[in-house]
Formats: C-alpha cells, structure tokens, sequence
C-alpha cells in the first residue's frame, strides 16, 4: 500500500488567504480528498485543496519538507 | 547541511528561532523531537481504542456522534503527529504497525478499561484536559515550525472533548444518587492516574534536551499544577472529592496523598494507606504497561497484515 503525501490548504471565508492547514497520506488523489476533507473538520471551510507534495516545486529554498517531496517518485 | 553546532542552536532556539526543517536540525535536536512526537503520537492513537470502547455505554444516539466524534479527531490528531514524524525520517507504517503493544509511548492511564459512561466522561474532563495543557505549551513554545501550525486544529479540539467531559460531568453530578457515585468512583482514580502522568517531580527530573531545545516551555510540576488550577476548583464545584488542595502559603496545589503511590488495577484503586513508594517502582510499572495495552493496539494493527494481502493479491491477479 504505497501512499504519497498530500498537502491540504484551506480558507475558512471569503476573501481569506488560502493557508497550509496540514497533510495527509493517501493511495491516490480521490482517497487524499476524502481524507483531507475528513481529517481537517475544524472549520467550516469556504475552500479547500490537496497538492501532491511531489508536485510542489521549490522556488528558493533547497531543504525543507517540499524539497523533499521531489525525489519521492519518478 | 547542519548549520548550527548543538550549542549554538540551543541558543539561537532560545532567542526565538523557529526550525523548519531537518537540515537545519543538530542530531540531539533531531532525536528530542522524535521522542516528543512518538509520545504525542501514540498518546493520541491509543486513546482511540480506549475511546471507541468506552463509546458503546453511550446513553444515546446523540453522546454517541459525539464520543465517536471525540474518536475521529483523536485518530486524525495522531495521523498528524506520525506524519510530521516521517518528515524527519521515522516510519509511520512501522511505528502504528510494526511495534510490540509494550513498545508503544504513550501514559499509563491510556493503559486502562474505561467500562461506564461516567468514565469516558471523566477520561475527556481529564485526560483531554492533560493533553491540552501539554500541548498548549508546546504550541506556545515549540522552536519547530511545522509542529506549531499543526496543533491550531489539534488545541480546538481537544476543547470540545473537555467541553463534552465537563457538561457531562456536571450533568453526572447535579443527577445524584448512583450517577453521582459513579462519578464519584472514576474521580477517584482518574485524579491521581492524571496527576502521575506528567511525570517525575523537577527536583527528580534529568537534565531534559526538550527544555534546552525550545521544545516545550514548562517544567513537569508546572504542568502539573496548571491542570490541577482547572481541575481541583472544578470538582470543587461540583463537589466532588479530588485529593488536592490549593496551598495558600506555598501558593500552589498540594497533593492530599503520598505520591507516587501503589496502583491496584484489578480493583482500580491506589492504596494511598501503604505509602509513597519510588520513582523506579512507579517506571517499572509503567514498563510492564497496563491491563488494556494488548487489547488496544491489536484493535488498531489487527486488519493491516490482511487487507494489504487482499490487495496484493488483486494486483497480481
């Protein structure tokens, strides 16, 4: 059962900035929306999203948890 | 990459520098914040069995969304904690499936059968209200970034599992009669099973990296003292019985009992009338785990060895 990591941004209303709220693993992008959505219930939230981490590409730094999601799969 | 020598980030975390990741992390750095972590982690996956158990003497539909409610966000809270342990490279499919019951990190007191409503109630009046004041003080205080953010959710809500403990408790005691005994009862076990959960008095205590890493702000027995200056005025309230009381003089909460003391677990009793006993008795036991530690980590890892057996099968089929 190979997961990937997702990250899970969210705005809680209208015209509010969409944060970095956490992260889940999950087989593939359905089961991440399932979990995101299950997992971070704490706000009624106006948006939400997952982003593959290994899709996420480091703009100016070379360490840190997105830099790392680089290399986790071809 | 380490920029920092031990030394240097231990001062640079005591001015105020937040880490945001594991290449900026010395190795003692690094292992401290492993050690707090497993332990949030499993302290908050093994209340799940416990909860989820407890559950089924829910006296309604309505308290039992709400305990499983108080389940779903335990499980996620520790999903977060085990995933923010794989960005510093542990295993989370080890650490939930790969360990011996005995192995796991978390308190004695999640150790415990929680076998009636006024119980579980108890359990999240106090036990969530130790996991807040743990956790609000690494929020406050925690050098690690990610850690930081990720407690926003998990400090909302574990206030409603204290919220939904304290209403029921005073539901519980304002009913009298056998609910009140029952109370009564889980008081008086769950006081002093809460009380030793923060662990050796500071004049015992070893020097601890965590403090010297930022990764927590206040010391065992101001710990627990915050939780004592919320739970003994409200059992206080209620009037129940908890063996503390404030001290005006020394300006603190005094325990009205040796401690630590004997735990007898079949009867879930402590056996305040043989005496303080040592710290190193009070570790063995913790050790040796309590009656429920099989049960509840075979509830979480039992199915895992066998779906992932189906599904091997489907994919070579």
């Amino acid at each position: 059962m190979r997961e990937h990591v997702y990250d899970v941004f969210a705005r809680k209303n209208r015209g509010d900035p969409l944060a970095h709220v956490g992260y889940v693993d999950a087989l593939d992008d359905e089961t991440a929306r399932v979990y995101a959505w299950k997992t971070y219930d704490e706000e009624n939230w106006f948006e939400m999203c997952v982003v593959r981490r290994s899709a996420i590409i480091p703009v100016n730094r070379d360490d840190g948890p997105f830099a790392g999601g680089r290399s986790e799969e071809p | 990459m380490t920029q920092f020598t031990d030394e240097e980030l231990k001062e640079k975390v005591q001015g105020g520098y937040i880490v945001e990741s594991v290449d900026e992390m010395t190795d003692g750095y690094r292992k401290a914040l492993v050690v707090q972590l497993t332990v949030q982690a499993d302290t908050e996956l093994m209340s799940a069995p416990a909860y989820w158990m407890a559950a089924r003497h829910a006296p309604s539909t309505n308290t039992q969304v709400s305990a499983h409610a108080i389940i779903q966000d335990e499980l996620a809270h520790a999903n977060i904690a085990y995933r923010l342990l794989e960005d510093l490279g542990e295993s989370k499919e080890h650490l939930v499936y790969g360990r011996q019951p005995h192995e796991f990190k978390h308190p004695y007191g999640f150790d415990q059968p929680l076998e009636n409503w006024a119980e579980l109630v108890v359990a999240n009046g106090f036990f969530d209200r130790a996991g807040i004041t743990l956790l609000s003080d690494v929020y406050q205080n925690t050098s690690y970034g990610p850690l930081k953010r990720a407690l926003v959710k998990v400090d909302m809500e574990e206030t409603f599992h204290l919220r939904h403990g304290e209403v029921w408790m005073r539901r519980l005691a304002k009913a009298g009669g056998e609910a009140r005994e029952m109370l009564q009862r889980a008081v008086d076990w769950m006081f002093p099973m809460t009380v030793e959960w923060f662990g050796l008095p500071d004049s015992m205590k070893r020097h601890s990296g965590q403090l010297a890493y930022r990764l927590k702000g206040l010391t065992n027995d101001q710990l627990r003292q915050v939780w004592m200056s919320s739970t003994v005025p409200l059992c206080e309230q209620l009037e129940l019985n908890a063996p503390a009381h404030w001290d005006p003089v020394k300006e603190e909460y005094v325990l009205d009992y040796p401690f630590p003391c004997r735990y007898d677990e079949a009867a879930k009793r402590w056996l305040f009338e043989e005496g303080e006993i040592s710290w190193d008795d009070v570790f063995e036991r913790w050790k040796a785990r309590g009656p429920m530690n099989e049960t509840y980590v075979e509830s979480v890892q039992r199915s895992r060895r066998e779906v992932a057996r189906w599904l091997q099968e489907e994919a070579a089929a």
